[in-house]
């Protein structure tokens, strides 16, 4: 009897296990697509992002408990361009929830509308390392994209929710016009850094330097995903000492060992530069995030070469 | 995949509107390429030393080999199924369907259908094709209960996501055309309808951040051949109960993702097989593997193998397999492997192998 009344307690909580949200539940693959939608969607909506910020978003394992999150969920959001290619399309299709699937109403591509560097032409093969033959994947890290993804977001938010238009639009202005300042105060920020010669360890940052006026002159990982050879090692220790490049960027999941290594024989300033929101504890929103990295760059610089 | 289900979705509509003005050249053949489906191949090359002990009448294998090619085909369907085809080929060019099912993926009530040819899930390692294992040759209990290629066979599979706040569990209900007993020695199909029926309880849970742990209970009931009465001439189907218990756990440091991980896995198997005159073989086995990776390329592992055969359980073998792997990009590896077995004659096999496999081809998914 007692079997029964557990089974039977176990099949109705199983039944009864989603309950109605009143808030939309927002799914996003990176921290930073998590910061946008909570700047535009605000207290309407719920938000929840697969990886977090600290971690390497091409290597993100594809755990079933992501499955749970999915399910719920009435819009999934993603990078895009192939980011997320490794995780995150087995389970979207594996978390049976047709709302988020690619084409349908709660599914969001996030490079839709951002300006996107570094697109394949001509032929691309493995020769060239994991590359990304749809451009560079690294694109929220140019504020004017996080603008356009915020527009995304808030016409998204919109279509689900067109009662609350105007909560999503006011919302929106708010966060443009915070941007627009936020601009001002970087731009006076960057002017030392301008023309800055960095080396960073993986082509992470190709939006970040145009919009900033740095200058990338190579990476520590020859291509995508292959790790540095002793002869790239050498060449690339060469090339930092003859063309007094400052700094070298590194994110923080890679071994800082190497990078270490070349700042010591080179001089250059080895700087770990957290690319995402959550990256760092005190980086908790997308202004966060360029508060943060310009002010350890401009550091960087004060101590000279 | 991200682009296929969208092209698809808009694509139906350009097929219905070739149908009715056909429009032959240059336009259909571009909308053709654009719904090609993911095409992928894994190559196996190996290299074997040692005395391999074979029975009578069967071949050694050549010291270099290529074991298989596998092809891919995977794509969207339609708004509602994938479809998965994996051909292999192997080093004499027998041409083998490993695997071709179409999967709805999003049925009602969290459930999901697969129907075709498949890998069913009796435990988590049948599930994984020969080429993507850490290993050169297939765990010894696998062996001897599924054979050397492992429980495939044509059917349906029906799975359900049971809706819980704790943890992720999955019930499956299969039901497969029972293989002949030389594919599968734990079965044997008396007649040519002869189905095999499997269910799998599993369930996931992230102990931590950066680790987590799998348990399933699996079990199969089907045929395993027949034994004819030549008195009376009647024939009788004999019947084989197999269970499994599998735990894999896995950990790996979000922050250095790309630097360490381990990884352990064990499954253990039961089986309670007819003998005919009214007898019955009880038997087990079980395998359990260890892998760290120590670099971002290197990988080292261990395999431990006890098991007796379905058919007899006078007598077990046990063994073991050491390797190192080395992986110069996500699309290759090389593994060096040395494996031991003590035979159930009390005789000894040691074998080394070189394992090398690449992947060309969309980048698919990591395995998890």
């Amino acid at each position: 009897m007692t079997i029964r009344r557990v089974l039977a307690s176990f099949l109705l909580l199983c039944l009864t296990a989603s309950p109605i949200m009143a808030k939309l539940q927002v799914v996003t693959t990176t921290e930073d697509l998590a910061a946008l939608a909570r700047e535009v969607g605000g207290d309407r909506i719920d938000v929840v992002s697969i990886a977090k910020g600290y971690q390497d978003p091409h290597f993100v394992e594809a755990k079933p408990s992501y499955l749970l999150r999915l399910k719920k969920a009435d819009l999934f959001i993603q990078v895009g361009l192939e980011l997320e290619v490794g995780w995150a399309p087995s389970l979207l299709t594996s978390a049976r929830n047709e709302r988020i699937l690619p084409g349908n109403a709660g599914f969001l591509d996030a490079s839709e509308g951002c300006d996107i560097l570094q697109k394949a032409s001509g032929g691309v093969d493995r020769s060239m390392g994991d590359v990304h033959p749809l451009g560079n994947p690294h694109f929220w890290l140019d504020p004017g994209n996080g603008l356009a993804i915020a527009r995304s977001i808030a016409r998204k938010l919109t279509e689900f929710e067109p009662d609350h238009a105007q909560s999503y639009q006011d919302n929106l202005a708010r966060f443009e016009s915070r941007l627009a300042e936020k601009e001002k105060e970087w731009a006076a920020l960057v002017s030392p850094i301008k023309g800055m010669k960095v080396v960073t360890y993986h082509n992470s940052w190709p939006n970040f330097a145009k919009h900033f006026g740095l200058d990338v002159v190579d990476f520590i990982e020859p291509k995508p995903g292959i790790p540095a050879s002793p002869a790239h090692v050498r060449s690339l220790v060469a090339k930092i000492k003859a063309e007094k490049v400052s700094v070298l960027l590194v994110e923080p999941y890679f071994d800082p060992k190497l990078p270490e290594k070349i700042a010591r024989e080179t001089g250059a300033k080895l700087v770990v530069f957290t690319p995402s929101v959550g990256g760092r504890g005190e980086i908790k929103t997308y202004f966060d995030l360029f508060d943060a990295g310009l002010k350890l760059l401009t550091d960087s610089l004060q101590g000279g070469r | 995949m991200r682009l296929i289900l969208p092209m698809l979705l808009l694509g139906s509509h350009a097929v219905w509107a070739q149908e009715s003005t056909p429009r032959p050249g240059g336009g259909a053949l571009q909308a053709s390429n654009l719904l090609n489906p993911n095409i992928s191949a894994v190559g196996w090359l190996q290299a074997e030393a040692g005395r391999r002990k074979v029975p009578d009448g069967q071949e050694k294998p050549a010291a270099v080999q290529f074991k298989e090619v596998e092809l891919g085909l995977q794509s969207v369907v339609d708004p509602y199924a994938k479809a998965d085809v994996f051909i292999s080929v192997d080093g004499d060019g027998k041409v083998d369907l490993e695997e071709g099912y179409l999967d709805w993926f999003h049925l009602p009530y969290d459930l999901g259908l697969k129907a075709g040819k498949f890998r069913p899930d009796f435990g988590k390692f049948n599930r994984t094709h020969a080429p993507e294992t850490a290993f050169a040759d297939r765990p010894l209990v696998h062996e001897k209960y599924f054979g050397e290629e492992g429980l495939s066979s044509l059917g349906a599979a029906l799975s359900w996501h049971v809706p819980n706040p704790w943890l992720f569990m999955e019930l499956d209900a299969e039901t497969i055309v029972t293989p002949d007993s030389s594919e599968a020695p734990t079965f044997g199909k008396a007649r040519r309808k002869d189905l095999l029926h499997i269910g799998r309880a599993s369930g996931y849970y992230d102990l931590t951040e950066s680790a987590n742990m799998t348990l399933g209970a699996s079990y199969a009931y089907g045929a395993a051949g027949q034994e004819f009465n030549a008195v009376d001439s009647s024939s009788k189907t004999l019947r084989s109960q197999l269970y499994g218990f599998d735990l894999t756990f896995r950990w790996k440091d979000p922050r250095r993702a790309v630097y360490r991980s381990a990884f352990w896995q064990t499954e253990a198997l039961w089986n309670q097989r007819d003998n005919g005159s009214a007898s019955t073989v009880a038997s087990k086995g079980l395998f359990s593997h260890l892998e760290y990776q120590f670099a971002r390329r290197w990988r080292a592992g261990g395999r431990f193998d006890w098991t007796e055969s379905p058919t007899d359980n006078a007598g077990h073998e046990h063994g073991g397999l050491l390797y190192v792997t080395f992986m110069p990009s996500e699309f290759c590896l090389v593994s060096l492997q040395g494996r031991t077995v003590r035979k159930s004659d009390g005789t000894d096999e040691h074998l080394g192998f070189l394992k090398v496999t690449f992947n060309i081809g969309p980048h698919g998914t990591h395995p998890f």
